[in-house]
């Protein structure tokens, strides 16, 4: 596995790469301590929703307990 | 996302390499999580000589030690109330559940952060998608949404495919039957039993289930979903086609389903779960089509991991090539068999509640039953008390309970079954896991109750 394949060694596709993106970066924000309470429940709740997505393609697995989710 | 027959068609359709692979990497992940931050675990692989790095292949799973079901409960009462498998308490949790109690055991309790709780529902989509449900459906779920985890997850994977999804709630079978009808249910979820008690009320009622918009059930909660005769029952009574799922509290959603083209056994979601089958008495693995001790290692609930647990649940796998579908997952064939523990001895004959349920379900006119066994002395009776449909005459019962003896006897070396009749409303009747076996032999006399 490198930087630019899935779990399995294969390229990743321009979908993939995006959904990890969009899940980095979700991740990110839970990480922030300036968010409202609205806005932290609804990025905990988009990563989670992306979290499935990438779990299932293969993507990354991993826990998300260090971020309240 | 409609035209895809599977949910997530590129790890459904790997290779046994591949998905070999893919189930190594997260084992790997799941024994570092579990070693970190788990005190049962850190203590089972410290006792085991066992440690992640040594996972080289899918084979050293073996190095891991089995978890069974004492060990949980026995953790739990050493550290109450959620025992030493959490990597956490319940402030990181958002949902607390039990299993359903129906063994008249103390209940497992476990915990679901946000995350294993979406991961849930998203195992419910493998099998609702896979036997067909999509967004233009209407779910109608019949579950009475208690602190039992049972259709949760279905519930919220109706959701999120996007299909209508119709709590059913606590309420009486009969209104249920007409919520059905009136939203125009196109799927039903519950248990094979409470099927078959949904649609015998609707004949009660005058309602004509076979003509309904519903095409599809969704059926969990027992293994009645693959008795071919009970699943052939629903089908009929139904006019729609039944899919069986499994799942249990302890993973907290389903690891099987059966898909669309109903291939006689339940798909393994082996992107998510290894799944072994075992001897249960030497715990050596059994190959392909042998039965044998599910045993299940789950990747998903982080807060509560899970490795190796031995499930008590009687299985036979086969390869994916079975089922014509295109996935690579490997199935069960007639999905969940039983219970390790349910065959009975009965004097020298082993009956099998699923065979006898598998005979019952071939005569028609029939409510509901039970198998019953006594001790008079030295001497072992087995009974089977049928409640047959309100109106049955005297002569057909004559008729019917000669024929199901006949049947019964047949079917297990000549063994007499007394055939009982049993007044109308006497046997229980469910909605979660049917008990319909009850074996009073081992408990001292006047214990039985009224």
């Amino acid at each position: 596995m490198s930087a630019d394949t899935d779990l399995l060694g294969r390229p990743r596709t321009p979908a993939e790469d995006e959904l990890l993106e969009l899940y980095r970066r979700c991740k990110a924000l839970l990480e922030r301590e300036d968010l409202a309470p609205c806005a932290h429940a609804g990025a905990r709740a988009a990563t989670v929703a992306l979290w499935n997505a990438v779990n299932d393609l293969g993507l990354e697995h991993e826990q998300l307990i260090d971020l309240g989710a | 996302m409609g035209a895809s027959e599977y949910w997530n068609p590129k790890t459904e359709t790997l290779g046994r390499e591949e998905l070999a692979a893919l189930q190594l990497h997260k084992l790997r992940r799941l024994c570092q999580w579990a070693a970190a931050r788990s005190p049962f675990y850190q203590r089972a692989f410290r006792q085991a000589g066992f440690q992640p790095e040594q996972l080289r292949s899918l084979d050293d799973l073996r190095r891991l030690p089995l978890l069974t079901r004492d060990q949980w409960m026995a953790s739990q009462g050493e550290r109450p109330p959620f025992g030493l498998l959490p990597v956490a308490g319940r402030e990181a949790a958002i949902r607390w559940h039990t299993t359903s109690g129906t063994t008249g055991r103390e209940p497992i309790r476990v915990l679901d952060t946000a995350k294993d709780w979406a991961w849930q529902s998203e195992m419910w989509c493998y099998g609702l998608w896979g036997f067909g449900v999509r967004p233009a459906d209407v779910a109608y779920v019949a579950f009475g949404y208690g602190s039992f985890i049972g259709f949760w997850g279905l519930h919220y994977g109706v959701e999120k495919l996007g299909a209508l999804c119709v709590p059913g709630g606590a309420q009486p079978t009969e209104s249920r039957v007409k919520q059905i009808v009136d939203f125009g249910a196109t799927v039903v979820a519950s248990t094979p039993t409470y099927a078959l008690r949904l649609a015998q009320e609707a004949d009660r009622l005058g309602v004509d289930l076979a003509n309904s918009p519903v095409q599809r059930l969704i059926l969990s909660g027992e293994p009645a979903g693959s008795i071919p005769q009970t699943k052939a029952l629903i089908e009929r009574l139904w006019g729609a086609k039944a899919g069986d799922t499994a799942g249990m509290t302890e993973i907290g959603t389903i690891m099987i389903f059966e898909c669309s083209h109903q291939p006689g056994g339940t798909h393994i979601i082996e992107d998510h779960f290894i799944e072994e089958v075992i001897d249960p008495a030497t715990a050596e693995p059994v190959g392909y089509g042998e039965q044998g001790e599910r045993v299940v290692t789950s990747f998903g609930r982080g807060i509560i991991p899970l490795l190796r647990y031995r499930t008590a649940d009687l299985v036979a796998k086969v390869p994916a090539s079975r089922c014509t579908c295109g996935r690579g997952f490997d199935l069960y064939e007639g999905g969940i068999l039983g219970r390790v523990d349910d065959m009975k001895l009965v004097r020298g004959t082993n009956v099998y509640p699923r065979a006898v349920e598998g005979i019952v379900r071939e005569f028609a006119g029939i409510e509901e039953f039970q198998l019953r066994l006594t001790r008079e002395g030295h001497f072992d009776r087995i009974a089977l008390r049928v409640e047959p449909a309100e109106g049955t005459s005297d002569q057909t019962w004559a008729d019917m309970a000669e024929r199901l003896a006949k049947a019964l006897a047949e079917a297990h070396e000549g063994l007499r079954f007394e055939v009982e009749r049993a007044a109308a409303g006497e046997l229980p009747r469910f909605e979660l896991k049917a008990r319909r076996t009850v074996d009073l032999r081992d408990q001292p006399i006047g214990a039985e109750g009224p």
